[in-house]
């Protein structure tokens, strides 16, 4: 499995978890990231940098350590 | 507040404008009050040097026109050539009380030359028979005819008169002196311009005894040892910031110079200083002039808190609507777009950026929405490029 698609289904969970806007959340964490969650799928391959982006950007947005 | 951001540079800008606007608004107020200070001290020497002048011609009047009267009498005239002093005295005594009561400080009657002694004293009668030898002395010898002007003698510095005294076959006996002592003046002149004076006599000019024997006829403290170089005549106010001096008076130019504003309490004076001839035209003394400029100054002081309110509000009023219509034609706007490029972003596809006006932020909300659109195109096609990948 796709340590992305997996960081992107935690952070999915997290904002239906707390209620939150999920568009604005997605995008803000896309804009910071450089990643559009919604290109990312099981089949997205790994990529260490785009991780740690992806994995900030939550921190940063969310307050989500991953 | 994000300390980075236009709003806050925009704010920052203003406030600076406003500091400076206020600090310059300040600087010219002060600038302007020096400089009216400078001139209403500069008005009162001018005026007062005329009004000593005025105040000098009008006395130098008053005392012609009685020593007119005296030489017309012929009872004084006959007591004066019988050189009969107590005859003299007797006729004389009761217009001096009343031309005191004027203003005359000193009358006198003087042998004719080559002596030239004092023949009578009114103001001191036991006190005869000296010679003055003073520069109006000469003059009336060498001109018989009236000479006037400002001369130190015993009984202190005043505006005097000196006349020949004719016989009635028109021969010199005598000369007969009329003198104001010019510490008067500055009473006077206290009571017609609110100022304050003090006339300060130097002591280069002056005989340490004749100040003693001046001060004991007048009544009057001997302060010849309160300054090193001069003595002060008289002064209208207890104060004595009044005749701070530490220059030479022979050096104060003829128009009279101003020389600082002080503050005593809450008030607040502009103090000038003008040279006092005497006949001979050496600078004997000099008269300082006090000029109370408190109303003045409380009336900037108002003028000044109103300013800088005023500019306050102004400049602050400025600023918010200056912030205001950046608010309203630039932050709001590139807000919107911020949400609106996230939202898409975060998968709204239905979000569209109205194109509020054709501006510089109206051009951008145009293209970007072209640019959305174009991005929602590419995202709709997503799943067709997974499929063909």
């Amino acid at each position: 499995m796709s340590q992305l698609n997996d960081i992107k289904q935690r952070i999915e969970e997290k904002i239906k978890a707390d209620g939150l806007d999920a568009k604005e959340v997605k995008g803000k964490i896309g804009l910071r990231s450089g990643k559009v969650l919604a290109f990312i799928s099981a089949s997205t391959p790994d990529d260490p940098e785009a991780i740690a982006k992806l994995k900030q950007a939550a921190k940063e947005v969310l307050n989500l350590y991953l | 507040m994000k300390w980075n951001s236009i709003r806050t540079k925009v704010l920052a800008a203003l406030v600076a404008c406003l500091i400076v606007g206020v600090g310059c608004m300040l600087a010219l107020m002060h600038y302007s009050f020096e400089r009216n200070a400078q001139v209403l001290a500069a008005e009162s020497v001018t005026g007062s040097q005329k009004l000593f002048t005025i105040l000098e011609a009008r006395e130098i009047s008053k005392m012609t026109a009685v020593s007119e009267a005296l030489i017309m009498n012929p009872q004084v005239r006959d007591g004066f050539v019988a050189k009969d002093r107590t005859r003299l005295l007797e006729l004389t005594a009761p217009l001096y009380s009343s031309v005191k009561r004027e203003g005359v400080t000193n009358w006198m009657f003087h042998t004719p030359e080559p002596d030239m002694t004092v023949f009578l004293r009114l103001h001191n009668p036991p006190k005869f028979g000296d010679h003055l030898n003073r520069f109006m002395d000469k003059e009336v010898v060498r001109t018989h005819a009236m000479v006037t002007g400002n001369e130190l003698a015993r009984a202190g510095f005043a505006v005097r008169i000196l006349r020949p005294f004719y016989d009635s076959q028109g021969g010199v006996t005598g000369y007969v002196e009329f003198g104001e002592e010019l510490g008067q003046f500055i009473h006077a002149m206290k009571n017609q311009t609110g100022n304050d004076y003090g006339l300060l006599l130097s002591k280069k000019f002056m005989d340490r005894q004749f100040w003693a024997d001046s001060s004991a006829v007048w009544k009057r403290r001997d302060n010849w040892d309160d300054n090193p170089s001069f003595v002060v005549a008289d002064k209208t106010t207890a104060s004595d910031s009044i005749i701070r001096f530490d220059g030479d008076l022979s050096a104060v130019p003829d128009q009279g110079k101003v020389l600082e504003r002080f503050q005593e309490g809450n008030s607040v004076f502009v103090r000038g200083i003008f040279p006092i001839r005497d006949a001979a035209g050496n600078t004997v003394g000099a008269m300082f002039v006090v000029r109370d400029i408190s109303s003045f100054y409380l009336a900037m002081r108002r003028t000044r808190a109103i300013l800088v309110i005023l500019t306050v509000a102004v400049l602050t009023l400025g600023m918010l609507f200056v912030l205001t219509l950046l608010t309203r034609l630039v932050f709001r706007r590139l807000e919107h777009i911020i949400v609106v490029a996230t939202r898409v972003v975060g998968g709204d596809y239905e979000s569209e950026i109205q194109v509020s006006s054709d501006d510089e932020v109206g051009q951008f909300e145009q293209l970007f929405e072209q640019f959305r659109r174009v991005f929602v195109d590419v995202m709709a096609h997503v799943p067709e490029l997974q499929e063909k990948g």
